[in-house]
């Protein structure tokens, strides 16, 4: 990806002062520096005076504005649901209901669900879905040696996965935490770690399948920590109507992989390249949709998998499969399928603006939130009040172009006031 | 599944194996396992993950575990841990540890717990099988 990035080229240039010390022969003196600066953990603070960075504005006009997808994000009240069950002598190995964490939780997802299978020691399974989640579990069964056949309705492309947002948010309204329990932290663990270790390995594929880029939290006051404390306000919880009533509500586990996600950093006045009194830089991890789906696509047919367009309307139909274990990726559509009443919906909507390549940063301000993406500029508007609740019940899933037209209005003003190097 | 199969090539090819002979009949004792428990925790946890779930580098001892074992003997499941494990110390597992071991493992990975421990036998634990699981019984 053609990066405007100015953080790499910042560690560049600290890195070329570095060795020009080195070469000059103050080599005592420069090693010693070296040493501070590894212990001080921020190597950017060693390097020259912070400058302003050049950022190439977003174009956030109207006309840009070439797509709108919507999609409900599958909620589970406990969590994916991981579990077993028999349909006459077929083994189903249930994987759905992962939220607003699919794609960040599909390897380690995956994992948990083809050990399962495997656990019966079968030689072929079937998969029965073609999002993120069967899509991948499909191919971590092929890794594990299995002969694999997946059932589905539509191709990847066509689902609701290629309808989200796609950054790594695995404890993005993944559970609540009552029905999920205190043992579900540990499972998300397992599975966000070992997810983090699969989007690793795809870094740097052509195409760009997983990216990492600098991301703007822009604000007119400083920035203060977000809090879910309950408001004793409200009356009862999700059950029982199945819905949860307020924030405090849902489960946050991010504090347990604080080892993995690189610490926000505020930037200085005379760095701020936009027009808001504070900016915070953090790193965010992406996944640019077409491509990730072109590589999970290839391996699995070059592995010899075998795809076969297919409706199921009943669980006992699972059953008729020739395939005696099978692993259920259906998402959203299992609330139906298998009668499963605690998945609920959460709507969410994207606006997608002309590509541009040379804008490669994600960007918030107010309700707005912006990421540039190989397939789009992607524009959502959050309500930053309702936090996780936004969009709770609510399965209506046609897009609304206003309330998206709405925060590009709010973010046109910051693009125009930009500004160049200091 | 393929038990069925696996008992009439068994009852053929090794005559001398009781038909029975498979991990899941109870081959070893919840005592034994709980043992295994506190090795593990001790040995092997810090590689493989307190609940044996294993990282990305790092194989899981569930799950994928029961494709690389299965249909194999106990001993050879055992000799492998005596003589490998754990890597940074291969053979430094008390004999006796290591069928604490395998009865974790056993149970770990769903195979039931029985009224007899494991043999200390060497030919005996040859000739139990790891069986696949019933599908009935996968949680
Ligand atoms: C607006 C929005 C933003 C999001 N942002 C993110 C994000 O940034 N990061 C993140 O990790 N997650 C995000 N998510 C969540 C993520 O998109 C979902 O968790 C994920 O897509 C679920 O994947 P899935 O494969 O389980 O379901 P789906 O994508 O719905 O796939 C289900 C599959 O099953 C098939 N199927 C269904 N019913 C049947 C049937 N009866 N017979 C045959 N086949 C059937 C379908 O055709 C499809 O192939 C977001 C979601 C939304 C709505």
């Amino acid at each position: 990806m053609s990066s405007q990035n100015w953080y790499p080229q910042a560690g560049r240039n600290a890195h070329y002062a570095r060795r020009q010390m080195l070469r000059g022969g103050a080599a005592l003196g420069a090693l010693g520096a070296l040493s501070a600066c590894t212990g001080a953990g921020k190597v950017a603070s060693a390097g020259p005076a912070p400058r302003r960075p050049y950022l190439t504005p977003m174009r956030v006009t109207p006309d840009q504005l070439i797509d709108m997808k919507c999609c409900i994000r599958p909620v589970r009240a406990a969590g994916p649901n991981l579990g077993t069950q028999m349909i006459g002598d077929t083994l189903v190995v249930h994987n759905y209901g992962h939220g607003g964490s699919g794609w960040s939780l599909s390897w380690g997802s995956a994992e948990v669900a083809v050990g399962k299978a495997l656990s019966v020691l079968p030689s072929e399974i079937a998969v029965v879905g073609c999002g993120i989640i069967g899509l991948t579990t499909a191919v971590v069964a092929q890794r594990a040696g299995l002969k694999v056949t997946i059932y589905t309705r539509d191709v990847i492309q066509r689902t609701r996965s290629f309808r989200a947002h796609g950054s790594f948010t695995p404890d993005s309204r993944v559970a609540l935490s009552a029905p999920a329990g205190a043992g579900f932290g540990d499972l998300w663990e397992q599975m966000t770690r070992l997810s983090w270790k699969g989007f690793r390995s795809m870094l740097g594929l052509p195409g760009d399948p997983v990216v990492f880029q600098d991301a703007f939290a822009l604000s007119d006051a400083p920035p203060v920590k977000k809090h879910h404390d309950a408001d004793p306000a409200i009356k009862g919880a999700w059950e029982p109507g199945g819905l949860p009533l307020q924030e405090s509500e849902w489960a946050h586990y991010m504090d347990r992989i604080k080892d993995l996600v690189p610490d926000p950093v505020m930037l200085e006045a005379g760095e701020n390249p936009f027009p808001v009194a504070y900016t915070r830089r953090s790193s965010e991890m992406h996944f640019n949709f077409p491509s990730y789906a072109h590589h999970l696509l290839t391996e699995f047919y070059q592995r010899g998998g075998l795809m076969v367009m297919r409706d199921f309307n009943d669980p006992s139909q699972y059953g008729q499969l020739k395939e005696k274990v099978v692993i259920n990726a259906t998402g959203y559509a299992a609330r139906d399928l298998w009668r499963d009443k605690t998945v609920f919906p959460v709507r969410g909507q994207t606006g997608w603006l002309v590509p541009q390549h040379d804008a490669s940063y994600s960007l918030r301000y107010k309700n707005a939130s912006l990421m540039a993406k190989n397939d789009g500029i992607v524009v959502m508007n959050n309500p930053i009040d309702l936090g996780e609740m936004f969009g709770v019940g609510d399965s209506m899933e046609l897009p609304d172009p206003a309330p998206i037209l709405e925060v590009m209005k709010i973010v046109e003003p910051i693009m125009a006031g930009m500004k160049g190097i200091a | 599944m393929g038990g069925l199969k696996w008992v009439l090539a068994g009852a053929l090819t090794l005559a001398a194996v009781p038909v029975n002979a498979g991990t899941a009949n109870g081959v070893y004792t919840e005592a034994q396992a709980a043992e295994g428990a506190a090795v593990f925790a001790e040995r092997c946890a810090m590689c493989h993950g307190k609940q044996a779930e294993g990282t990305w580098e790092v194989p899981a001892l569930k799950g994928k575990f029961m494709a690389n074992w299965g249909r194999e003997s106990v001993a050879a499941l055992s000799d492998y841990l005596g003589r490998a494990m754990p890597q940074f110390a291969p053979g430094t597992l008390e004999p006796k540890d290591n069928g604490r071991l395998v009865a974790y493992l056993l149970k770990i990975n769903g195979h039931p717990a029985g009224a007899k421990p494991l043999p200390e036998d060497h030919a005996a634990l040859a000739a139990i099988r790891i069986d696949p699981l019933a599908a009935t019984t996968v949680k």
